[in-house]
């Protein structure tokens, strides 16, 4: 099976929800187990709200784009946003590592999709934002048997 | 609003739905109104209700760990599931937030 889906939204924090929700459905068709689900959910949930918090600061009209192709050996997924954009990609994805320490922000957004995919590789520029895509390789037990 | 029952020195929170952060900020404040009794020592999340949880919901519960801890106060989780339990270990809280059976304190 190969099938791809594109969707686009507001920077509304509201979307967060919608996103997962979108990701979870589009998975379906995999027949996938729970914790497959939970996985990829929670990493599209992470860059999204990268995107609404840090890319458009809680600007409530930017454009999020959530793309996603899957195939029977992986998902491909991508979150890109025309924000702020990160000045230094590889402090960014430093564990802990948070730009509004004073918001109760874990800085574990990054972490939790790389714990959780199997490959995360962001471009950013800044001023022109970030183009994170992550890639989740389908093993056996990630099916559920029929 | 979030449900929530108060006894003595203790207060259970039930979280519920999805914690992300959108809804964090807004458990945020809720449960910190409640906290402004001061007698409050004991504070338990009930995690039964929730069916998904990000890093937006670590960083509220880490908030709240730090509320209670300046008062010499503790936090204790119960009703993990799975995929939440594992966020949990992940983040690193099991080693600042114990977890208890959700039946005990009711």
């Amino acid at each position: 099976m190969n099938n791809r889906m594109e969707l686009s939204f507001l920077s509304l924090a509201e979307n967060e929800a919608f996103a997962r929700m979108v990701i979870s459905a589009f998975l379906m068709q995999l027949s996938p187990t729970m914790s497959l689900v939970s996985e990829v959910r929670t990493a599209v949930s992470e860059a999204v709200t990268n995107a609404v918090v840090h890319a458009y600061s809680g600007r409530a009209d930017g454009r999020i784009f959530l793309r996603a192709a899957l195939d029977e050996q992986k998902v491909e997924i991508e979150v890109e946003d025309f924000g702020c954009g990160i000045e230094d990609v590889a402090q960014a994805m430093t564990p802990f590592y948070t730009s509004q320490p004073d918001q109760e922000r874990t800085g574990m957004g990054f972490s939790l999709m790389l714990s959780f995919m199997d490959g995360v590789h962001v471009t950013s520029a800044p001023g022109s934002g970030t183009l994170v895509k992550m890639t989740k390789l389908l093993q056996e037990e990630d099916i559920d048997a029929v | 609003m979030v449900k929530s029952r108060k006894s003595g020195d203790q207060l259970i929170v039930y979280l519920s739905g999805e914690i992300d952060h959108c809804s964090a900020d807004r458990m945020r404040g809720e449960i910190e109104t409640l906290l402004e009794d001061a007698r409050i020592r004991r504070l338990v999340l009930n995690f039964e209700n929730v069916g998904f949880m990000d890093s937006s919901g670590v960083g509220m519960i880490i908030g709240r760990y730090k509320t209670m801890r300046e008062r010499g106060g503790t936090v204790i989780a119960c009703g993990l599931k799975p995929p939440t339990e594992k966020l949990f270990r992940m983040a690193g809280l099991h080693r600042i937030i114990a977890q208890e059976d959700a039946g005990r304190q009711e």
